[in-house]
């Protein structure tokens, strides 16, 4: 193989790895939720053990990619492309955080207070994300622009959601007493997952970055 | 030489985004030039500033040695050179009837891949062309000596062996040597001819240190293979394509975005 060919194979390689950090990623997000839903809440203790091989490939990716500008010393889009790999593994990873910040405050959820109907717009807020996590990965792996633009408008809905949740979360709490704690730890939740969508904004600009050279703020 | 009729401007971008107070030293306009029936040169048009470095880069046989011959007009020892189009040299059109270009020379010093001292001693050296501009004093000599080899960084590697030749200086120092030869004569331009490639890594980065300390004193212009030292080195860069100038425009925007695709395509490997 050519000194070329083999750096362009290196440079897929390297985005099937964060291919894999991006599935691994929002497979937690999405067993996070499930286990909300159906309050089996023992599995998120394996979510938040999970998260350790999140970071660990981050760092597997962070050296491929030192390694690669040092030894093929990349300019423009080759460059660019490295520089966004960085970035997109760097929010991923965050995002795997902030799966497992959801799941410990899951843990502090229990059933004995009925919540349904937060848990209701909690979970109707959490499909919107889900939905932003696979289209931002998708627009990545296909470095999408016009997909990668999209995503903005996604993400509004998602910050609309979670203002008026946490609008209804100040409603109830100040008439009903003895559901504060269970109350505080969904807002937290909510919070957690407007910021997931925040993430995949970012990753939405870094897209647009890699592609044409120019950053684009989506926010 | 009647000159061909160009369909296609290349589109050059003459001012840059800090160019608005920096004198143009060089203008080319709509420059070509033949081996022959070899059209080595085709419409190029390029301004060179004052005090900045200008790279230009290209795969072999693009014309960007040529170009840098032209320069001075070198390219025409070459046989069977026509050339039409103009070159002004601080605004005046150096292939005028009229135009001495033994000034030329003495204006615009040239460096060479390979190293090319005389086989003098060092000092002789660098006091060969004062010399030939009728210099005689010794005292003026030695100073011209001493002040144009600390010019290229090289003095105190050589201040005490002035006397020995410089066939037994290493390839870094014969080249910074050469580069002192050049600044003897304080020139205005300084053109170099893929500098560092005979050089090993060390030698090239004094070199390449060199040329960003020079270009505060004088305008230079590089021709040269390795992109990272037109990227490290350089203020605006120039992409050469089978003889015509695809793409000019500071070299931070060369190696980041640059607009045409075959430069981009040139300095990621993907030919060349």
């Amino acid at each position: 193989m050519t000194i070329r060919g083999q750096f362009v194979s290196e440079l897929s390689e390297l985005k099937g790895e964060i291919m894999r950090l991006g599935a691994m990623v929002e497979r937690a997000f999405d067993e996070t939720i499930e286990a909300i839903r159906k309050k089996q809440y023992a599995k998120l203790d394996d979510i938040i053990d999970n998260d350790k091989n999140i970071n660990d490939l981050e760092l597997a990716i962070n050296d491929k990619a030192t390694l690669m500008i040092a030894k093929q010393q990349p300019v423009a889009s080759d460059l660019r492309k490295i520089i966004v790999s960085l970035k997109v593994s760097s929010d991923l990873e965050r995002m795997g955080d902030l799966s497992v910040d959801m799941a410990k405050s899951a843990l502090r959820l229990n059933d004995r207070i009925n919540l349904e109907k937060f848990e209701e717009e909690l979970l109707s807020m959490a499909s919107k994300a889900k939905i932003m996590i696979k289209a931002v990965l998708i627009a990545y792996r296909d470095s999408n622009v016009l997909e990668a633009q999209k995503i903005a408008a996604m993400d509004d809905d998602v910050d609309s959601a979670y203002g008026k949740f946490i609008q209804s979360i100040f409603e109830v709490v100040a008439v009903e007493t003895g559901i504060t704690e269970q109350v505080t730890q969904m807002a937290f939740i909510s919070r957690y997952i407007e910021r997931i969508a925040d993430y995949c904004t970012n990753i939405a600009e870094w897209i647009i970055y890699e592609v044409n050279g120019k950053r684009f703020d989506l926010n | 030489m009647s000159s061909l009729s160009m369909s296609t401007e290349v589109p050059v971008k003459k001012e840059t985004k800090d160019h608005v107070n920096k004198s143009v030293v060089y203008d080319t306009k709509n420059l070509n030039l033949w081996y022959g029936d070899n059209h080595a040169l085709k419409n190029i048009n390029l301004p060179m500033h004052e005090n900045e470095v200008t790279a230009i880069i290209g795969p072999s046989g693009c014309g960007k040695s040529t170009y840098i011959k032209t320069l001075n007009r070198m390219v025409e020892l070459v046989q069977d050179v026509s050339i039409s189009g103009e070159i002004l040299y601080r605004d005046k059109n150096i292939f005028d009837k009229n135009y001495r270009v033994e000034e030329l020379r003495t204006r615009v010093g040239m460096v060479f891949q390979k190293p090319n001292p005389f086989p003098k001693s060092i000092f002789d050296n660098i006091a060969y062309g004062p010399r030939i501009h009728g210099i005689k004093d010794k005292k003026i000599l030695k100073e011209i000596v001493e002040k144009s080899l600390r010019g290229a960084a090289i003095w105190d590697e050589v201040k005490d062996r002035l006397q020995e030749n410089a066939y037994g200086l290493s390839g870094g120092q014969q080249q910074r040597l050469c580069i002192a030869r050049c600044l003897a004569i304080e020139p205005d331009v300084l053109l170099m001819d893929e500098p560092t490639s005979a050089l090993d890594p060390k030698s090239t980065l004094k070199v390449e240190e060199l040329i960003k300390e020079l270009k505060e004193n004088y305008s230079i212009i590089i021709v040269t293979h390795n992109m990272q030292q037109a990227a490290r080195i350089s203020d605006k860069t120039a992409f050469f394509l089978n003889g015509e100038v695809i793409e000019y425009d500071d070299t931070d925007i060369i190696f980041s975005t640059p607009s045409d695709k075959r430069t981009e395509d040139y300095i990621t490997g993907r030919f060349g």
